[in-house]
């Protein structure tokens, strides 16, 4: 594999890292219901 | 968290947009444009081929016209020579275009003679039945600004003579944007390694043959009335009423063009129908 | 609580002005629908077929979607923060600054100043008049944001954020030209670089004016007319962050076969297929909203309009992708196909959405009953069948164009003249003006709808205005 290629995978799988966190952060168990209050609270402005 | 922090949801934001910035548009400086793209034939634009090309911007050519040949079988048969960085070094902006509504125009340089642009011009459909190109003679009207022409290759950083600037004062918009459609793809001399040598014995496979001829009569009447005139009587090329020539000459004529007399070779309509015109340039000779 | 006091006449001004360039825009459209078939009606010098597109294009997207844009964000934020719009002066002076700006756009393009660049094809004064102008806008929205009463920000706020910074970025580094003189100026770009740029802009142009900010008022009308929430905001969140971290690597789909180095080209063409993802995220977010509310397709005109858009996102971010393959794009690129597949987005997506909006609006902001529902209806139904006229018809001729260019004869030679290829496109490019003319058709009654509604009306009896579906 040459250096363009290793840099290829590298960057690739750093995405795919930070994509896996982000996702996990947002479905973990802590931010449940949380995350979900704005889209209730949004109903009630006018 | 972010959503309760816009400061930080801003910072976070620009940040995603601005990776994919950084690897597909900052990091291509590096390696476009620069000294390995080079090509040594191509020169900047004259300051009569720049003021046409700013004409063909402010007239919105490129909404109708591309100016990149793709390396695509078709595509090259039909325009030429497929296009290459080094050539677009000095456009600024570049105009590729996007949408054909017209034909590209890449590699026009040298296609036809300047005649013929100017007819074409002036007036798109008595040469193009069927074209909707608008109508531009009246850029013949406008002349040139010599005092910004000049400002204008001072700030592109072009060579440029006062001569050529004080040349301006006697030509016209049009003349400008014929100049630069002569310019355009001509850098590179891709039109004659393009001819193709003909192999084998060229050998006539309609003799008297009608069909054939009332073919290559429809053909002549859409790619060579334009130029050699309906009645072939000759126009913006020779007439072609007496045409002593064999059958093999005509053939390489039709099919090459003669590049620097101005006319276009017709090789991509294939054997079949150069054949057709061959008959059909004879037949009526023989009337 | 007590309710703040909302500014609703910047709202009122800002949905008045985007309607006007907005009947503008599309009826340049269809004066250069007209003269692709009838070239004879192109006046010189102001009035030819290449001055008068970009006008068309400047006047829809800066006119009427961006307009939409004001109106609806100076609602929504003002809703979602719970609080007064920043600065009333700053928004009157924006309103003003803004038709001053569209006018100024409207003449010098008709002038021939023009820098080539599409959606970009403004000059440099009036360059710093759109930066004036989207600067203005920015400190108010953000300034509204931060000194908001509502801890957590909904959906709609990201969006609007995210259009607003990745706007005012892509269109300085889009603008860099050194002037030569007043009405005229060279791009500090060069040749490759200078359409990678240009590409880069022009493609996230589309994502930042007209995927984020429909998305933004999507995401609040939505609920707002169905009366239930959005189905959720976690997926919400994972493709907000998708969809703005991938739009900006696909620029170079607009290039590809061209002298672009290829590696460019792939990451584009990777990143497009990817973006189907968080693309249909909003799509489904939207579908699975409706369960339960289906029955609002027939009882409720506003989700006719929002269903109905968001389903013609889901189609655009499909085929958007699909022309991001270099195969496809060898095929397609350059012909008829490509405005199909732009008017689909504009026509059948921002405009659902920014009528959706205005009909949500234009009763709540003048306290009036909607004159006629009935009206909008035949309304949607106008809009729907012209926009389908005008995307099919041109689908056809884009594949038959580009079957025509490179049918090749068994001796290797072309089959066809540019010419012959050419004038078979006359009677879709007539098609397509029939399609125009009933958009346009239904625009003007959907404006006759809404001057009804403003000079006569019922006054609404309550201030919560009765959405059926809702009650
Ligand atoms: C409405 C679209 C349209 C616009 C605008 C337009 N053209 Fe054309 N142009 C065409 C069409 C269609 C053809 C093919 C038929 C013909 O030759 O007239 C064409 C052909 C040409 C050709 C001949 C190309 C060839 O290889 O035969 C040239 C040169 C040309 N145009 C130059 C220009 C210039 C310069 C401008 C701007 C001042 C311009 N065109 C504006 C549609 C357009
Ligand atoms: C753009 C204008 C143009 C078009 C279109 C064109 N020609 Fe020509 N043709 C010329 C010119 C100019 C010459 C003279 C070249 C020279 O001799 O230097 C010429 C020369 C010729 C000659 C040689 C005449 C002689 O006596 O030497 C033949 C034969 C010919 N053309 C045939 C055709 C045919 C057949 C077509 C259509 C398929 C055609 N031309 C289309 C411009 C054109
Ligand atoms: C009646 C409605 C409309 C008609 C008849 C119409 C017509 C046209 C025509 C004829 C073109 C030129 C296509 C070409 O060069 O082949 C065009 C291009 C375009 N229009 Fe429209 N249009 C309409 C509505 C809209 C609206 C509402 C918008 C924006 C919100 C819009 C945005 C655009 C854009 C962005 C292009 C550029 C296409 C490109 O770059 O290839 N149009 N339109
Ligand atoms: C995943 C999403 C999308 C992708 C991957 C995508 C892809 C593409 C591609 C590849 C082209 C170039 C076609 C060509 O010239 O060959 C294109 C053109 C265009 N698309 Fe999309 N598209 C998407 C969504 C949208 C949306 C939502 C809109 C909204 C209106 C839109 C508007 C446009 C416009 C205006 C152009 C014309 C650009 C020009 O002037 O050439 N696209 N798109």
């Amino acid at each position: 594999m040459d250096l363009g290629s290793i840099l290829y995978l590298g960057v690739t799988f750093g995405l795919f890292v930070i994509f896996a966190w982000i996702v996990i952060k947002t479905y973990s168990r802590k931010n449940r219901d949380r995350n979900e209050e704005a889209k209730y609270r949004m109903l009630d402005d006018d | 968290m972010w959503e309760k922090r816009p400061i930080l949801f801003l910072i976070l934001a620009t940040a995603a947009i601005m990776t994919g910035t950084t690897i597909t548009m900052i990091v291509p400086f590096l390696s476009v444009n620069t000294e390995a793209d080079r090509i040594e034939s191509v020169k900047p634009y004259t300051p009569l081929q720049q003021e046409g090309r700013d004409v063909y911007i402010r007239e919105g050519c490129n909404n109708c016209h591309t100016q990149t040949v793709r390396p695509l079988v078709s595509e090259v048969l039909r325009y030429g020579e497929y296009s290459k960085s080094g050539e677009f070094v000095y456009d600024r902006p570049f105009l590729w275009g996007s949408k054909r509504t017209g034909p590209d125009l890449a590699r026009l340089g040298g296609k036809y003679p300047d005649a013929w642009h100017y007819k074409h011009m002036a007036s798109p459909r008595t040469m193009i039945p069927g074209s909707n190109m608008p109508d531009y003679g009246w850029l013949s009207k406008n002349p040139l600004d010599p005092d910004l022409a000049r400002r204008k290759m001072k700030v592109l950083d072009f060579p440029y003579t006062e001569k050529q600037i004080a040349d301006l004062a006697t030509k016209n918009e049009m003349d400008a944007i014929v100049a630069y459609l002569q310019k355009l793809g001509n850098d590179i001399p891709w039109r004659k390694a393009a001819q193709t040598t003909i192999v084998g014995d060229l050998k006539n496979p309609f003799i008297g043959n009608k069909d054939a001829i009332e073919a290559g009569e429809h053909l002549y009447e859409n790619s060579c009335a334009p130029c050699h005139g309906e009645d072939r009587q000759g126009e913006i090329g020779p007439e072609l009423t007496d045409i002593d020539m064999d059958d093999a000459d005509l053939y390489e004529i039709i099919h090459n063009g003669i590049s620097d007399g101005g006319m276009p070779a017709f090789g991509s309509l294939g054997s079949e129908k150069v054949w057709q015109l061959v008959n059909y340039l004879k037949e009526k000779d023989d009337d | 609580m007590d309710t703040p006091q909302y500014n609703t006449d910047i709202v009122r001004s800002f949905i008045l002005w985007s309607v006007i360039w907005g009947l503008v825009a599309i009826v340049v459209g269809l004066v250069v629908s007209v003269q692709m078939t009838n070239p004879e009606l192109n006046f010189p010098p102001y009035f030819t077929f290449g001055r008068l597109r970009p006008l068309h294009t400047n006047a829809g997207i800066y006119g009427w979607a961006v307009g939409v844009i004001f109106a609806t964000f100076y609602y929504i934020v003002q809703r979602l923060c719970k609080v007064r719009i920043w600065s009333d002066k700053l928004a009157t002076f924006q309103l003003w600054f803004f038709n001053a700006t569209i006018i100024a756009a409207a003449i010098s393009l008709l002038l021939g100043f023009n820098t080539s660049k599409e959606y970009h094809e403004l000059e440099w004064p009036v360059d710093i008049m759109v930066v004036v102008l989207w600067v203005a806008f920015a400190i108010n929205i953000i300034m509204t944001i931060i000194k908001r009463q509502e801890e957590q920000m909904y959906i709609s706020l990201w969006y609007m954020m995210a259009a607003i910074i990745g706007v005012a970025i892509l269109y300085l580094v889009n603008a860099a030209e050194v002037p030569v003189s007043l009405f005229k100026s060279y791009s500090i770009y060069a040749g490759t670089n200078d359409a990678n740029v240009q590409w880069w802009f022009g493609h996230n142009a589309v994502a930042m004016v007209l995927t984020a900010p429909p998305l933004a008022m999507f995401y609040y009308f939505l609920p707002k007319t169905t009366g239930v929430p959005i189905y959720s905001h976690k997926i919400s969140i994972i493709s907000f962050w998708s969809l703005i971290f991938m739009y900006l690597w696909t620029g170079t789909h607009h290039l590809l076969w061209t002298p672009v180095p290829d590696w460019i080209q792939t990451l584009a063409m990777a990143f497009s297929l990817m973006l189907i993802a968080p693309s249909w995220g909003s799509v489904i977010n939207g579908y699975l909203s409706m369960k339960g509310q289906w029955h609002q397709m027939r009882d409720n005109y506003l989700v006719k309009f929002l269903i109905i858009g968001i389903t013609f996102y889901g189609l655009q971010t499909l085929q958007g992708p699909m022309q991001a393959i270099r195969s496809f794009s060898a095929f397609i690129h350059y012909t008829d196909w490509v405005p199909a597949h732009i008017h689909m987005g504009t026509m059948g997506w921002v405009s659902m959405i920014a009528f959706a909006s205005i009909y949500y609006l234009v009763p709540r902001i003048y306290g009036k009953e909607l004159y006629s529902i009935q009206l909008a209806n035949l309304h949607f139904w106008l809009i729907l069948i012209g926009q389908l006229i005008w995307s099919i018809s041109l689908w056809i001729a884009g594949v038959l164009q580009a079957g025509m260019w490179n049918a090749m004869n068994p001796d290797g030679s072309l089959t066809y003249t540019f010419m012959e290829t050419m004038v078979e496109m006359y009677p879709y490019w007539w098609a397509r003006t029939i399609g125009g003319v009933i958009f346009l058709a239904g625009v003007l009654v959907f404006v006759f709808n809404l001057i009804k509604t403003i000079r006569g009306g019922e006054s609404l009896v309550s201030s919560a205005v009765p959405v059926e579906g809702r009650a």
